[in-house]
């Protein structure tokens, strides 16, 4: 197949829906936190694993050729990277990205830095799992909650959009009350209804060795192309690492530029893909 | 062509030199070659690197597999390459499979470089094989013209190509397995000790 024609029968699966539009990166893995159900154990001390500002660039740029339709930007903590602001403000000029964040380095520099993002289709996912500060600290760590709570209507107050994603053990089972609390606490930040998420934790990374979450594999998950150092993945639950060994069981390929070669390689895997149950588990 | 000419395999590492992949954590594009049973280190080693895993197996698969040239041929040329390269994993692996593709054992042991070739192989067909496979994988440089000229004749033109095709897979993954210290099989170890070689 040649490129041109890789190219189509690529932006056609996007079209049809057998893999998603979006294309993650993982920008680093190292964080400064160390949540209880953290994918990829991330820590202060672990590797850095950098994917790196111009690379991430120029794959984005590739990504819109190809076809793509928005972007994604994990970690890690994202936001410990001092061009991280600078680099989201480059791919929102090229797609529109959502970056995920423990929201808790919004010092008066960074909350600067990334001002210039209430221009561009730019989002800032920030982690809020509870409505009270204790049990939210006990899995994201201590003052969590109250950094979280300050930096959210200072990004609102400049214009950055801002998604809050709330992770729980099982969203079915929470208290409805609690829920309703943690929603007016989001709709006291500034942030509304349709910018609020709640998903499950997933099974996989630190999560898994505390016997947390639901189980998430090739079978229940949707095909999204995720990039990191180590290579392309099915999705960005896929780079995870446990017991500091990263996983394997969802990469795609070491090879992620040209972008091309995996995201071929995604598309091939969706055609043959069973038909899953990503949409019930709620994953996505 | 004499036991001189090649060499004891060289000693297995401790361990393999990268992680050997297990199934459970095998990329999505290399299961279909885990298959069901346990992988041949060769498949859970390149699973690291599944876009090469799905272009080098079915390569090896079809160079080192069933085709036009029987088994028995191409087992010479697998085992005599992978003793010259002196490929513990590959000379192990292969006698057995020498063995049941007919090899006389005999046959095996002076292709391993244990026995003299000319003693063991009557067929004028073979001997020239084994000169051309003496010449392309111990050699360097190019094959002498009467080397070259005698395995044409004697296996004709399409054979030479795939049989020369054969042992530069073979050397490949000679290399392969011997750098990164890929270990045989037990149950390859086993069968090799039933039938008194190592």
């Amino acid at each position: 197949m040649s490129a041109v024609e890789q190219q189509a029968s690529f932006a056609e699966a996007i079209e049809r829906g057998s893999m998603s539009g979006r294309l993650w990166f993982y920008a680093n893995y190292h964080c400064n936190l160390r949540c209880s159900y953290c994918l990829t154990e991330s820590a202060p001390g672990v590797p850095q694993r950098e994917l790196g500002h111009e690379r991430t660039v120029e794959l984005a740029r590739e990504a819109r050729e190809l076809g793509f339709t928005d972007l994604g930007v994990t970690g890690g903590e994202p936001f410990i990277l001092d061009y991280m602001p600078e680099m989201i403000a480059e791919l929102g000029s090229e797609l529109p990205t959502i970056t995920l964040t423990n929201g808790t380095v919004f010092n008066d520099r960074r909350l600067r830095a990334v001002e210039p993002l209430a221009d561009l289709p730019v989002k800032l996912q920030i982690s809020l799992d509870r409505p009270d500060p204790d049990e939210n600290d006990e899995m994201r760590g201590p003052e969590n909650f109250a950094k979280v709570v300050d930096a959210i209507p200072k990004l609102v107050e400049r214009g950055v959009g801002v998604r809050i994603a709330t992770t729980l053990e099982d969203p079915d089972a929470v208290d409805p009350e609690e829920r309703e609390r943690l929603c007016e606490l989001h709709r006291s930040l500034g942030v509304p209804d349709e910018d609020h998420v709640v998903r499950p934790i997933i099974k996989r990374g630190r999560a898994a060795g505390a016997e947390m979450g639901v189980l998430a594999g090739f079978e229940q998950l949707e095909p999204e192309l995720t990039i990191t150092a180590d290579g392309a993945f099915y999705s960005p639950f896929g780079p995870t690492v446990r017991g500091g060994r990263l996983d394997t069981d969802l990469l795609i390929s070491r090879t992620t530029s040209p972008l091309r070669q995996p995201a071929g390689a995604l598309a091939r895997i969706a055609e043959e893909r069973p038909a899953g149950d990503d949409a019930a588990t709620g994953i996505r | 062509m004499t036991t001189a000419q090649t060499q004891t395999a060289a000693a297995p590492l401790a361990v393999p030199a990268v992680e050997l992949i297990e199934p459970d954590q095998a990329p999505i594009l290399a299961r279909p070659y885990f298959g069901e049973g346990a992988p041949s280190p060769i498949t859970a080693s390149l699973a690291h690197v599944p876009e090469l895993l799905e272009v080098t197996l079915p390569f090896v698969g079809r160079a080192l597999g069933p085709s036009a040239i029987d088994a028995h041929t191409k087992e010479i040329a697998i085992v005599r390459t992978s003793a010259l390269l002196e490929c513990r994993y590959c000379v192990q692996t292969h006698s057995v499979i020498a063995l049941d593709s007919g090899l006389e054992r005999g046959e095996l042991l002076a292709l391993r470089g244990e026995d003299d070739v000319e003693a063991a192989f009557s067929d004028p067909r073979e001997i020239a094989l084994i000169g051309w496979i003496d010449a392309v994988a111990g050699g360097r440089g190019s094959v002498e013209d009467g080397v070259a000229e005698a395995a044409r004749e004697a296996l004709g033109e399409p054979e030479l190509v795939e049989l020369t095709m054969v042992v530069g897979a073979t050397l490949m993954l000679n290399r392969y397995c011997t750098a990164l210290g890929l270990p045989t099989s037990e149950a390859t170890l086993e069968r090799l000790a039933a039938e008194g070689l190592e």
